[in-house]
């Protein structure tokens, strides 16, 4: 289905209010409810790209070891059991004895890795790949990333990469205890990590602060802290011997190139670019890769610092210590177009079409909205709180579409109109075990909001000849559904999107939060001693009704 | 989202424990495969119950938890390796909540709970897949791969694209057992 819903996350706007959605960088400011955070110190919804991060753990993706902090580093971030990608096709290798065994093992690429006689090598058994064919053989199947380790640990650019480490070592240790260690709460759009790294880079190589918006005003005032004088860097290779290091470039490449037969001897970018120096051309000279770790994630409020997120230890738990997610504070709210699931219906009970039904699924003609048509459209609000809420719709009304990159000669009309209930719709509660069918009474009582009209919505007929109402149409458990109203321009094309700001009431348990509330049944009952203190919490989102379908022969029937 | 998925009456199996069978799957060695209950065997699957280990008495060879689905047209085949010179299957073992698209070919070792499989895919010999993990469409998984907790694995061979997010059980529970609820006989 076309339609969709997504929230807004203010962190990137210098404003509370959201950018119009017709704007292609408006997507970076919504984000699939499931996605977000909910900071309860702060009262804000949080996302992936405000929140900071943190490493709670290292594990390899492929062994599944949780590796120490303390190894990482030695190690390099690499896992250092038997766990190799392909060089050629990122594949995980497996271990391969050369006996008749291991031969047979080729064939199927299934054998037990332990057994058999050396020398070993590693085999790719998606791509046939093996490490032999480059010379790489082992005497024993075990302990192979270290002798992998030892290789490339004493290749010319790591070699370098060290020997440049050494060099601005004193320079480092003089110059940490004079700066500060973090920028992070300097500017709060900025990633932790990126942030760290930052004042790090600023930090090493004097200058670079300079030129580095993020420490620039700090660079400034320890400027007697960054005079200090270091001397000149003397690599350990010449620039211009590189070549005859089997590091590419120069005569040798073309050479290479001139005798080409083909187009696999030559190693894809995405092949070479793991290296940190210009690598050889040649595929012949891709390494096996010890395989990258990764990580578990904790995630802070940035302007708290609250946790929001903390997993369990074990690289393989998918539980939390802490989880702080917005789809257990903020109404699910999920949109559908009912004449294109009436449409869908239709093609799925005449049973000559019954086969390509995903292909009708995803056909704009029958699911799209057509120019100068009226659609209803639903929105089922689904409660995630143990009290009911009362939620409150107000649209933001779409901006005339004009000087767009495409036509800039124009002014243009609105190029829709959205009505949506203006009175306060009720949602029970979530209980655990909601018993369907039980949910006739209204927790709040609320009668008005059931089908009011919108202003210009009235009893009139859409195209279809069926009555628009704008309201409450259904209520089940925790989920209330309301329909909606657009009315589409002749002119109207692209996307349906408009922003919508929802708010809602709901019962707070200050100090203790909503959803902590032992009790899961409806609380009107012990909420009766003392009156309930009622909070309010507003959001924005972004709705999405799908692409406006244009076809020549609408054009014809509106031209007539 | 509550809106039913039909099927014809006639056309599924339902068991005492809520699986529906489709009668145009072809499960071969019922006896040794294992349905958790409210699972789903859509029509034109195929699953190899009868590839069992050699030697005598009664084996599972394929068992699946509650609320998984096998979509239409898939295969699922147990695993198997030739060890010290004997060729022998080895069981797969798939855990709750579990949808594998349509056309797919499994012969995973083992499946988690929480675990979608796209369609087309073809996910290898002894694959592991971890809890709440998700294969894009069309992936092919090659054999021995792991597909570690909470990752999308896309392309050929499935790498490792991202970190899907922490409310990833809550969502595939919630979908898989909507997707029951609305799988159901159209009323005559
Ligand atoms: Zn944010
Ligand atoms: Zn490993
Ligand atoms: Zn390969
Ligand atoms: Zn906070």
């Amino acid at each position: 289905m076309s339609a969709s819903i997504e929230y807004y996350c203010p962190c990137l706007a210098a404003s509370p209010h959201p950018p119009p959605p017709h704007l292609a960088s408006s997507s970076y400011s919504f984000h699939p409810l499931h996605n977000l955070y909910f900071c309860e110190e702060c009262d804000a919804v949080r996302c992936n790209r405000c929140v900071l991060v943190e490493v709670s753990g290292y594990f390899c993706p492929n062994c599944l070891f949780e590796v120490p902090s303390a190894s990482v580093r030695a190690e390099k971030n690499r896992c250092a059991r038997n766990c190799f990608n392909c060089p050629i096709c990122r594949n995980t290798l497996s271990v391969v004895a050369s006996d008749p065994e291991g031969n047979e093992g080729r064939m199927s690429p299934i054998v037990s890795n332990t057994l058999g006689e050396p020398p070993f090598f590693l085999f790719c058994n998606n791509c046939r790949w093996d490490s032999a064919e480059i010379g790489i053989t082992f005497e024993k199947p075990t302990g192979l990333a270290a002798q992998l380790q030892k290789f490339e640990d004493s290749a010319p650019d790591a070699l370098e990469f060290e020997h440049l480490k050494e060099h601005f070592e004193p320079y480092l240790r003089a110059s940490s205890s004079a700066l500060p260690t973090t920028t992070a709460h300097s500017h709060h759009h900025v990633n932790p990590i990126t942030a760290a790294a930052s004042s790090a880079l600023a930090r090493d190589v004097p200058g670079v602060g300079k030129y580095n918006p993020l420490t620039r005003s700090r660079v400034g005032r320890d400027k007697n802290a960054g005079k200090q004088e270091i001397p000149d860097y003397n690599s350990r290779v010449e620039i211009g011997t590189l070549g005859a290091l089997g590091a590419g470039g120069g005569d040798s490449d073309v050479e290479f190139m001139r005798r080409l037969e083909d187009m696999a001897e030559v190693a894809a970018l995405e092949q070479r670019w793991v290296n940190s120096w210009t690598a050889s051309l040649r595929s012949s000279d891709l390494k096996p890769l010890r395989i990258p770790l990764q990580v578990k994630k904790s995630k802070r409020c940035p302007a708290c610092r609250h946790i929001l997120i903390k997993p369990e230890q074990k690289s393989q738990s998918t539980r939390y210590k802490i989880k702080l997610v917005a789809a257990n504070y903020l109404p699910a709210i999920h949109v559908s177009l009912p004449h294109a699931i009436a449409a869908m219906e239709l093609m799925k009970r005449s049973p000559s079409l019954n086969k390509s039904l995903s292909s009708v699924v995803d056909d704009p003609s029958v699911t799209g909205l057509m120019p100068g048509k009226t659609y209803a459209f639903h929105l089922a609000f689904t409660n995630p709180l143990y009290d009911p809420i009362q939620v409150r719709l107000k649209k933001v009304q779409p901006k005339p579409m004009v000087n767009t990159d495409e036509d800039h000669d124009k002014p243009r009309r609105v190029p829709f109109q959205v009505s949506l209930p203006t009175a306060a719709i009720g949602i029970a509660a979530f209980a655990e075990a909601w018993e369907y069918e039980d949910d006739e009474e209204d927790m709040f009582g609320l009668e008005e909001d059931d089908l009011d009209m919108d202003a210009h919505g009235g009893t009139g007929k859409d195209g279809r000849g069926k009555t628009r109402t704008v309201g409450v149409i259904e209520r089940r458990a925790n989920t209330t559904v309301i329909s909606g109203e657009v009315i589409l321009t002749k002119e109207a094309r692209g996307n349906v999107r408009f922003n919508m700001l929802v708010s809602y009431t709901y019962r707070s348990d200050d100090p203790e939060p909503p959803e902590e509330n032992e009790d899961g049944t409806p609380s009107r009952s012990h909420a009766a001693p003392k009156a309930p203190e009622m909070k309010n919490f507003s959001f924005y989102t972004v709705v999405d009704l799908g692409p406006v379908v244009r076809r020549e022969e609408s054009r014809s029937e509106y031209d007539a | 989202m509550n809106t039913p998925i039909y099927y014809q009456r006639g056309e599924y199996i339902e068991t005492d424990t809520g699986n529906k069978v489709s009668r145009r799957a072809a499960i071969s060695g019922p006896q040794n495969i294992i349905l958790g209950g409210k699972t789903i065997i859509s029509s034109n699957a195929i699953i190899r119950g009868d590839l069992r280990r050699t030697g005598p008495g009664h084996a599972v060879v394929i068992s699946l938890g509650r609320y998984c689905l096998v979509g239409e047209g898939c295969i699922m085949r147990p695993p198997y390796k030739t060890y010290r010179g004997v060729f022998n299957y080895y069981p797969m073992k798939i855990g709750d909540n579990v949808h594998i698209g349509a056309n797919s070919i499994v012969e995973a070792a083992t499946i988690g709970n929480y675990v979608e499989i796209g369609k087309n895919c073809i996910i290898g010999k002894f694959v592991i897949i971890k809890d709440c993990a998700k294969i894009a469409d069309d992936t092919i998984i090659p054999p021995n791969t792991v597909v570690p907790a909470l990752t999308l694995f896309a392309g050929n061979p499935g790498q490792i694209v991202e970190d899907l997010p922490e409310t990833m059980q809550e969502m595939v529970e919630a979908q898989t057992k909507q997707y029951y609820t609305r799988f159901q006989p159209y009323p005559n």
